[in-house]
């Protein structure tokens, strides 16, 4: 009987891109973890992709090139890769595989677990509720998220959703209670990871941050493992240590471009624009991590970021994004033209769980309606800004030209912010009030009329103001 | 041809007089005026000097407002800069141990092997349990061994056993540097 791992299988019948045959095998399983040692001394690492009585396909995470098949030994670990997993992740930095990358030791935990991860059981699962509050005014009003939700962020080439998810990671609290992220950077350029590694310095050094770094030029196929290490080590931070874990992953258009590539090397039947036909389902075992238990503590909550190719919404990506998430919080490259930072489309964005973790005893009890009023506000204002398009601004009502003034005022007071600005939520909220007040009461008919006598101002009545042309 | 001599000469000794309060209007009126007109230059300037001193304390307060923003931003991020580079020392350090407990595993598992007999043995006969009795098996350098049966390869060197060892101690190794 041989342990696993002992005997290393020496017939490489074929290497092809990422993918390598190994012939003459024995006992070996689907997605079993294998270590590649050559000839010169280096490992390699791997994944069982496919096994036919003595044949295996191995999926090679660093690629086959420079691989020579006579002097390739394949050792198979007898179970799908598991890693270390508990706190001494925390403050660590590592590549995509999950090796140190910050000059420490190998990451060790007196427990391992599988990084395919285990499907949460539905009857266990607890529905998302309270808040994240990242600090950041647009996202913490108008698309608030919740512990345990999925909410993607959807951008496009230019634009800076690096900026907004470094941001997120570094102010995202829970309310005091033991709080850390989990960011996976996928295909990241080398001046991008130092951005992101100074961004999070204060974090990483405050032990709430682990850091996994898969740049450009590294290979493509590690992009395929890096969420799952994340999604791994924020499971047990979670569940097993009781902290509430944000997870970052940026960017996931580029993990959907590892997969085609692999797939594409399987020879499988390609799907949309080339992409596999189980690119639903695998997004799905990545996004379907997270969530909370019940009767366990803590919460994972994943925030994906995705590049939409020339800014189309309906690219396989973001649209099978959109199927599984909940929300999406969309950037726009209009508002970033104008020169607003973060540039979110408040009409295009939307977080479903919103009302689980806004409102009284969650955030403040003006939140829901305030966030309401402002949408309807935002998009009343947008058709008058097309009808002022067509008719001349001249023609447009003394209301219509308040809508106007409200949808600057949004731009200028409420979503305009420093790129390293932690906007408490009471402050985004006042603002909110702010830009709202911009119209006359008639216009805020959402908002209760308490809340609305406590936040005017006494003779802000503006009557007559209705109607009349200027 | 005289008359109008006279009477041009007698009408400004009479037009002298009539327009003396004229005049006396004129010079009062100017010098109410240049008195406006100095008071308001006085005024304005007294308002420059005010507007000016009040733009001078609200340029200071704000200097001051950056001054200290800015001196929080640097202490903390040199707050920061401290701790990340006391981490990665440390980080730096438990490398170190690391790799001297590899090290001293290595060196300890192959003065074993070299004095011990019977436990060389054990190796060559766990190499043919692995690959069966036709295995080549070859004595490696650094005192273990290589067993070797078509497409198949078994790798007991001290290397192989190191690392095999430190894989299955996993966190006991952070006795090394946990408090």
């Amino acid at each position: 009987m041989s342990a696993p791992g002992e005997i290393e299988y020496t017939r490489v019948r074929d290497l092809h891109g990422p993918l390598m045959v190994v012939e003459g095998v024995n006992g070996v399983g689907w997605d079993e973890f294998a270590t590649i040692a050559l000839d010169s001394g280096e490992r390699r690492h791997g994944l069982v992709l496919e096994v036919d009585r003595d044949l295996a396909v191995v999926q090679v995470l660093e690629d086959t090139a420079g691989m020579d098949p006579g002097g390739t030994r394949v050792a198979f670990s007898g179970t799908p890769l598991r890693i270390p997993v508990g706190t001494g992740w925390l403050g660590r930095v590592c590549n995509g595989r999950g090796e140190p990358a910050d000059g420490g030791p190998p990451v060790l935990g007196s427990v391992d677990a599988p990084v395919g991860g285990a499907p949460i059981n539905p009857v266990r699962r607890e529905p998302p509720t309270e808040a994240v509050l990242t600090g950041v005014g647009a996202i913490d009003v108008l698309t608030t998220l919740v512990r345990g939700q999925k909410l993607p962020v959807f951008s496009a080439a230019g634009l800076p959703h690096l900026q907004l998810a470094v941001q997120v990671a570094a102010q995202a609290t829970c309310g005091g209670e033991a709080f850390a992220v989990v960011f996976a950077g996928m295909g990241l350029t080398h001046a991008d990871a130092a951005f992101v590694r100074d961004g999070l310095a204060e974090r990483s050094a405050a032990r709430e941050l682990v850091l996994l770094l898969n740049t450009a030029d590294d290979p493509v196929i590690e992009r395929l493992l890096t969420p799952r290490l994340a999604l791994t080590v924020a499971e047990h931070l979670a569940f097993d240590g009781g902290r509430h874990v944000l997870v970052v992953m940026t960017d996931m258009t580029a993990y959907s471009e590892a997969l085609r590539e692999v797939s594409a090397a399987r020879g499988e039947i390609p799907a949309r624009r080339a992409y596999p036909g189980y690119l639903y389902s695998d997004l799905a075992s990545l996004y379907e991590r997270c969530g909370r238990i019940r009767d366990r503590p803590g919460s994972v909550t994943v925030l994906p970021v995705l590049t939409m190719p020339a800014g189309d919404i309906t690219h396989p990506v973001p649209d099978l994004t959109g199927y599984i998430t909940e929300g999406q919080i969309v950037l726009s490259a209009e508002v970033h033209t104008r020169g607003t930072y973060p540039p979110v489309d408040p009409l295009g964005s939307l977080s479903r769980l919103m009302r689980k973790g806004a409102g009284e005893g969650r955030t403040r009890d003006d939140h829901p309606p305030v966030a309401a009023q402002l949408i309807a506000a935002l998009a009343r204002a947008r058709e008058v800004r097309e009808l002022a398009d067509l008719i001349g601004r001249p023609a447009l009502s003394a209301v219509d030209h308040r809508y106007l003034d409200l949808e600057d005022a949004f731009l200028r007071r409420f979503l305009a912010q420093g790129a390293d600005e932690n906007r408490p939520l009471d402050e985004a909220l006042d603002r909110a009030w702010e830009v709202l007040l911009t119209l006359p009461p008639s216009q805020l008919g959402m908002i209760p009329a308490a809340l609305l006598d406590a936040h005017r101002a006494p003779g802000d009545d503006h009557p007559g103001a209705e109607g009349t042309p200027p | 041809m005289t008359a109008p001599a006279d009477r041009r000469g007698t009408v400004p000794d009479v037009s002298a007089d009539a327009l003396a309060p004229v005049r006396a209007e004129l010079v009062r009126a100017a010098r109410a005026d240049a008195d406006a007109v100095l008071a308001r230059a006085r005024a304005d300037a007294d308002e420059t000097v005010r507007t000016a001193r009040a733009q001078a304390a609200s340029l200071l307060e704000q200097a001051r407002q950056d001054g200290v923003r800015d001196g929080a931003a640097e202490v903390t991020g040199e707050r920061v800069r401290a701790r990340q580079d006391a981490w990665s020392r440390e980080l730096a350090a438990r490398a170190e141990v690391y790799a001297e407990l590899r090290a001293e595993v290595r060196t300890r598992v192959q003065e074993t092997l070299t004095n011990d007999a019977a436990l060389r043995t054990r190796l060559r006969e766990r190499a043919r349990a692995l690959l069966g009795a036709p295995a080549l098996i070859t004595a490696a350098d650094d005192g273990g061994v290589t067993a070797d049966a078509p497409g198949r390869h078994v790798d007991l060197t001290v290397h192989a056993l190191t690392d095999r060892a430190l894989t299955r101690l996993g966190a006991e190794a952070e006795t090394l540097w946990a408090p």
